[in-house]
């Protein structure tokens, strides 16, 4: 039986795997992929524990963060695209700009 | 009488003002002369007062002004003139307008010569302040404004640079004059301290209000009161511990040394302990220590005396040594004598310190006894006046010293203190050698100054005259000990020998003539004869280690150099290079130097790297979430 | 005159304002002739001041900000009053004797502005009023020892700057606690002084408030350990910078021990007796020790300064009418002393470029009348009877007596150590042979100089005599607070502490 408890083991490897590309990765793009890993590995938490307490909430908020991560990539892409017309590349190294 | 009773306190101060118009041109001979008319008012003012005094009986109180007044603390500047301020009064009034005139010819050659006189007359003032106040904080006044006379006036050749202790013992004028300062000022304290004490237990300054509630007083509020005047009293006469600045007051002028350090404000203790005698009457302890110190005072001060070359020096020395006397006195309870031996001493030092000063004009500043001597032939009236007051202080009848020493000393007897009475009597016989000593070295005896290229000149006629009152007054001052009791003791308690003194009086006389009489056949045989048997320098002996201890004053000066002096700035350099600087600033300095040093630190956070933005993020939500985590474990 | 007071806050700022229009050449005698009038108005203030009245004098209240009780509210009583008047006074002064050139027009108009936030600190009844004109008065002063100061000066001014401002941050915090608390207590937002005295805090409260407000206060003063600005403000301002600071920003603080804490937190106060007399005595002894030890003679003054308000924090802690007035004298005649001793040393900086004590010796022949000025001035600070600096110290040891001998014996060697740096200063700089050549060709006080020095050294002798017209006023003012700190403790210690004066308890 697959129980509650797999379904976060899954949301927590693929939190995981989403924050080590956030953390490792140095194109921009990758990282956007990165950050949608996570954000879907959150809502897979929450789809499962709003199943697991029969309340709605949770799926309903899966939904806000799939729009949200929807607008979100649509507004980041677009200024990915600035960018690199702007630079040539996408990898952070070269972008530091505000070093301090 | 009240107007001669300002007159005679502002005349004084009139004369400062004017001399002080003057302070900055040449030298005007009319101003010496203007201020000693000025202070020959006061003085007429004050015996006016005298007699006034002598024949109604009537004590004059007067309360000029408001001063302060906060809370309940109220203090006027109310003057009173009565049996003891009067006699207080004539006394510096006369030796005052003495000075002054004998100014005029000592200061002949100084170019600051109106300054000098602005000083001196601003001390008169001073000191009439002292003595004329009828409450402690007026008192106060007076008290402060002599010293930073003397100060002035000690350090009135400013100009001249320091030495070292052996070239000259006092280092400089205005090293002397802020020994004396500070020396005195910590003494102030102790005076204030009494102050204090008084104000808070009779809620008063006022003396006669003060005395009214002394039997209401505890004993302990009574000696902490008394021991506190008293350490005022030290310091400005120059009592040990506080004595090393009178003899280094000597830099001054030679009038300042009479008047000042001599005749009045060195006695401004005594006058103290006289004026507040109900108050130390009610403290047997505390006046058995002033008695046991004062005679501690007049061994130890005529000791140092024997072996000084310095002429002004030993002349301050015997100061020192009659002051003891005059506490000794006050101490056992003979109030009106300590006061009448005040006013002898004032009147045969002050002419002794003079003719000291017409020493010192004629060998152009030379004080060493040592190239002295044979002086007699030129400065004869010099020589008569040393002479005189020489023998009045060594208490030789019918000088006015052996009147006023003699009762002093029998008063020691009748308090059966036998050990002081012993003392006092050595003491009386020291005095007596020292100060033939040094008249026999500057006057008799083998020419020695010759050779060294002095030729002496006597001081011009009218200050011969004017020392004139003074010598009349050392000689017949004694004959009116009698007059005097019955005036004085209207106010001063009596002071009755018991009838075993009396029975013993004249042998207790002889004893101290005797004593007096061969300490000068000594300093003849020693000092003053010539040829074979003249005095030689006996280098060996100088070198004795009591001869050194008493040259170099017990290293009393010594001591306070390395112990306090050195010290002080010591630990006041440390205090300022490492505990300010490097341990308060420093920590202020510090505080701020830490959030420019954590900025400075962390600002390499900033790569712009958005990558090591987002891992320092990660950083930070794990910590959030230990936090979070730990805090939970608590709740 | 009804507005008096707002005429004496604002009347220098507007012809402050009106100064940048001036021409350059004449900005220094329109400097002056403001600062007359200015003072000329504070004198006008004291004489139509109802001496008998113990209360706040003149009062004006607009509200500014109802909503939360912020009003433009203020008034002058005993104590304000004369602080005030010295603050006109030594502003005009200072402006007097100034010697500055560069840049004179911007000196005039900071000094007018420096000006206006003072005499508002010491009318504001308002808290945020007085806050406002408290933190006000550090930039004029930031920008004067910043632009006109010496080679550390930046340094120098941001310390002074960053170092009080901290302070009263701490303090502000304390005050929208006390606003807080009245609000809560009342439902109504006050920041009126007034009011808050009317507030009763338990004991622990009144311990963190008197806290929050020492540590603003105290660094102002500035006490041990907060002192190690003033050193540095001072000897890097310019001589007029000094002279102002030391006559009438130091006394802001011990101002706001009385006009604060005493009356708001009589048991806080109370408590703090002991630690704050420590403080004092370490300020009295140790800095006199460290004047002692310096080299540079506006230093010697500066950390004298120090020694000074040292005791005058242990008057105000007197708790009784002796120490309270006696300390509030000492506000002034410190203000009129150390002034013009600083002026006194930026008069031979003129000449010399230099403070330095080793270059200087034998003044005394050179510069006679400088002498004599210095010397006065010297004998007020070390507290010689019939000068202004006596009856001030007088009283404050008297009072301190009451709370504690010991002390008082600790606190009064400042007599001893003030006379032992003074006159050091004086022995070496003005007796002995004039040992530099440099030297030898002084000259001494030009009529500027001591037109602007007479008028200090009559002061100082006037007051020394006659202390009554000042003295009476406070007197009355302290007086009625003690009474009202009485009334007010809580805890029975404090009440046998506060000394009612028999006139007042006669009244009661």
């Amino acid at each position: 039986m697959i129980g509650l408890s797999h379904y976060l083991v899954v949301s927590a490897i693929l939190f995981s795997i989403g924050l080590v590309g956030v953390l490792r990765r140095r194109n921009l793009l990758m990282l956007f992929f990165a950050t949608e890993v996570m954000l879907n590995a959150v809502n897979i938490a929450f789809a499962a524990i709003s199943h697991y307490y029969n309340d709605l909430t949770g799926q309903m908020f899966a939904f806000f963060v799939i729009a949200i991560a929807a607008s979100e990539v649509a507004v980041g892409l677009g200024i990915l695209i600035v960018l690199f017309k702007k630079f040539g590349s996408l990898n952070l190294d070269d972008l530091a700009n505000m070093r301090g | 009488m009240e107007n001669l009773v300002y007159i005679a306190l502002f005349a004084p101060f009139a004369s400062s003002l004017f001399a002080a118009l003057f302070g900055m041109s040449q030298r005007e001979v009319f101003v010496g002369i203007v201020a000693s008319m000025f202070i020959g008012t006061a003085f007429i003012s004050s015996l006016l007062l005298a007699i006034h005094l002598y024949t109604t009986g009537d004590v004059i109180n007067i309360t000029m002004m408001d001063w302060i007044h906060a809370g309940d603390f109220n203090v006027s500047f109310g003057f009173v003139v009565d049996q003891v301020s009067v006699t207080m009064m004539t006394v510096v009034t006369l030796v005052s307008t003495v000075v002054h005139v004998y100014a005029i010819g000592y200061m002949d050659h100084d170019k600051s010569f109106n300054r000098f006189f602005s000083y001196l007359s601003a001390f008169v003032f001073s000191m009439m302040i002292l003595v004329m106040s009828d409450n402690f904080l007026g008192l106060f006044i007076g008290w402060e404004g002599v010293g930073v006379c003397s100060w002035l006036l000690i350090g009135f050749w400013y100009h001249k640079a320091d030495q070292t202790r052996e070239e000259n013992p006092s280092v400089s004028p205005s090293w002397a004059a802020n020994e004396a300062f500070i020396v005195n000022r910590i003494a102030d304290l102790g005076m204030l301290v009494g102050i204090f004490v008084l104000y808070w237990n009779t809620g008063t300054l006022k003396y006669d209000e003060v005395f009214a509630q002394l039997p209401y007083l505890n004993n302990g509020i009574i000696v902490t009161a008394t021991i506190a005047l008293f350490i005022g009293a030290m310091g400005k006469s120059a009592q040990f511990p506080f004595h090393t600045w009178l003899t280094d007051a000597m830099e001054g002028p030679t009038p300042v040394s009479a008047l000042i350090h001599a005749a009045t404000m060195v006695t401004a203790g005594v006058f103290l302990v006289i004026r507040a005698n109900p108050l130390f009457h009610a403290a047997p302890e505390v006046s058995f220590f002033i008695a046991s110190l004062g005679t501690f005072v007049a061994f130890y001060a005529a000791s140092m005396a024997l072996v000084e070359r310095d002429l002004k020096r030993i002349i301050a020395y015997s100061t020192l040594s009659q002051l003891g006397y005059m506490f000794a006195a006050a101490g056992l309870g003979a109030y009106w004598i300590a006061l009448f031996h005040l006013a002898a001493h004032a009147f045969f030092k002050a002419l002794l310190f003079l003719g000291g000063g017409n020493v010192m004009h004629a060998m152009h500043d030379e004080l060493d006894i040592f190239k002295m001597g044979g002086m007699k032939k030129e400065m004869r009236g010099t020589w008569i006046y040393m002479t005189l007051a020489s023998v009045a202080l060594a208490g030789l009848p019918p000088l006015a010293g052996f009147w006023s020493k003699d009762a002093i000393i029998e008063t020691a007897f009748n308090e059966h203190t036998y050990f002081l009475w012993i003392m006092l009597v050595v003491t009386a016989g020291m005095t007596a050698f020292y100060s033939f000593r040094q008249v026999f070295m500057t006057f008799h005896g083998e020419d020695r100054h010759t050779p060294l290229g002095f030729h002496p000149h006597e001081m011009y006629k009218f200050v011969l005259i004017a020392m004139s009152p003074l010598a009349v007054l050392a000689t017949i001052t004694g004959w009116y000990m009698k007059e005097y009791e019955d005036f004085i003791t209207e106010l001063l308690p009596h002071y009755e020998m018991s009838e075993h003194t009396h029975h013993l009086a004249s042998w207790l006389g002889l004893v101290v003539l005797f004593f007096a009489i061969s300490g000068i056949v000594w300093a003849y045989l020693k000092y003053a004869r010539i040829g074979r048997h003249a005095w030689k320098r006996d280098k060996e002996k100088e070198q004795g280690f009591f001869y050194k201890l008493l040259k170099n004053q017990y290293y009393v000066p010594k001591f306070y150099e390395e112990f306090i002096t050195k010290p002080y700035a010591m630990v006041s350099a440390v205090f300022w290079e490492k505990v300010d600087l490097k341990i308060v600033d420093a920590t202020v300095d510090n505080i701020a130097k830490a959030f420019y040093k954590s900025g400075d630190a962390t600002r390499g956070m900033q790569t712009g790297n958005l990558s090591n933005y987002l891992n320092w993020m990660a950083v930070g939500g794990v910590l959030l979430l230990v936090i979070a985590a730990i805090s939970a474990m608590f709740v | 005159m009804d507005n008096i007071l707002s005429v004496l806050v604002f009347f220098p700022a507007v012809a402050g304002l009106l100064g940048f229009v001036i021409d350059k050449e004449s900005a220094r005698a329109y400097g002056i002739t403001v600062a007359t009038i200015e003072f000329l108005l504070s004198l006008w203030l004291w004489f139509s001041f109802d001496m008998s009245d113990a209360g706040m004098q003149f009062v004006e209240s607009i509200p500014l900000i109802p909503n939360i009780g912020i009003s433009y509210y203020m008034g002058v009583d005993g104590i304000s009053l004369f602080i005030l008047i010295m603050t006109t006074l030594m502003t005009l002064i200072g402006m007097a004797s100034m010697s500055v050139t560069k840049n004179i027009k911007n000196m005039i108009v900071t000094l007018l502005f420096l000006e206006m936030t003072m005499v508002g600190v010491f009318v504001a009844l308002d808290a945020i009023i007085f806050y406002l004109f408290w933190e006000l008065s550090l930039v004029p002063m930031l920008y004067i020892i910043g632009a006109w100061g010496g080679p550390l000066r930046v340094y120098a001014s941001i310390k002074f700057f960053l170092y009080t401002f901290t302070g009263s941050l701490i303090m502000l915090v304390g005050m929208l606690f006390i606003a807080y608390t009245y609000y809560s207590v009342t439902g109504i937002w006050s920041f009126a002084l007034t009011d808050w005295y009317m507030l009763v805090f338990p004991k622990s409260m009144q311990l963190w408030l008197f806290a929050a407000f020492f540590i603003g206060f105290a660094i102002k003063v500035p006490m041990f350990p907060f002192h190690t600005w003033i050193p540095y403000a001072h000897g890097q301002a310019p001589t007029i910078g000094s002279v102002i600071l030391a006559a009438v920003l130091l006394k802001m603080g011990t101002y706001g021990f009385v006009r604060f804490s005493l009356p708001m937190f009589p048991d806080a106060s109370v408590m703090a007796i002991a630690p704050i007399a420590v403080i004092s005595i370490i300020m009295v002894i140790y800095t006199a020790m460290i004047a002692y030890a310096q080299k540079d003679m506006k230093q010697v003054i500066a950390y004298s300064s120090v020694s000074h308000m040292g005791i005058i924090m242990l008057g105000i802690f007197a708790m009784n009418a002796e120490g309270i007035s006696g300390s509030v004298f000492q506000m002034l005649s410190h203000g009129i002393v150390s002034g013009a001793l600083f002026m006194l040393v930026g008069v031979i900086y003129d000449r010399r470029h230099t403070k330095l004590l080793s270059e200087f010796g034998g003044l005394a022949s050179v510069m006679p009348k400088y002498a004599v000025i210095f010397g006065i001035m010297l004998m007020a600070a070390v507290g010689l009877p019939l000068t202004m600096g006596f009856p001030g110290e007088f009283l404050v040891l008297l009072g301190f007596y009451k709370v504690s001998p010991i002390m008082t014996i600790l606190a009064g060697t400042s007599i001893i150590l003030g006379a032992v740096y003074m006159l050091r200063v004086m022995k070496k700089a003005f007796f002995g042979p004039v040992t530099n050549k440099e030297n030898l060709k002084l000259k001494d006080l030009n009529s500027r100089e001591t037109w602007s020095l007479i008028p200090l050294v009559a002061i100082v002798i006037w007051l020394g005599i006659y202390p009554k017209p000042v003295l009476e006023p406070i007197d009355n003012s302290v007086k009625a607070m003690l009474h009202f700190m009485d009334e007010k403790a809580i805890t029975q210690e404090a009440k046998d502490i506060i000394k009612l004066s028999k006139s007042t308890k006669e009244a009661k």
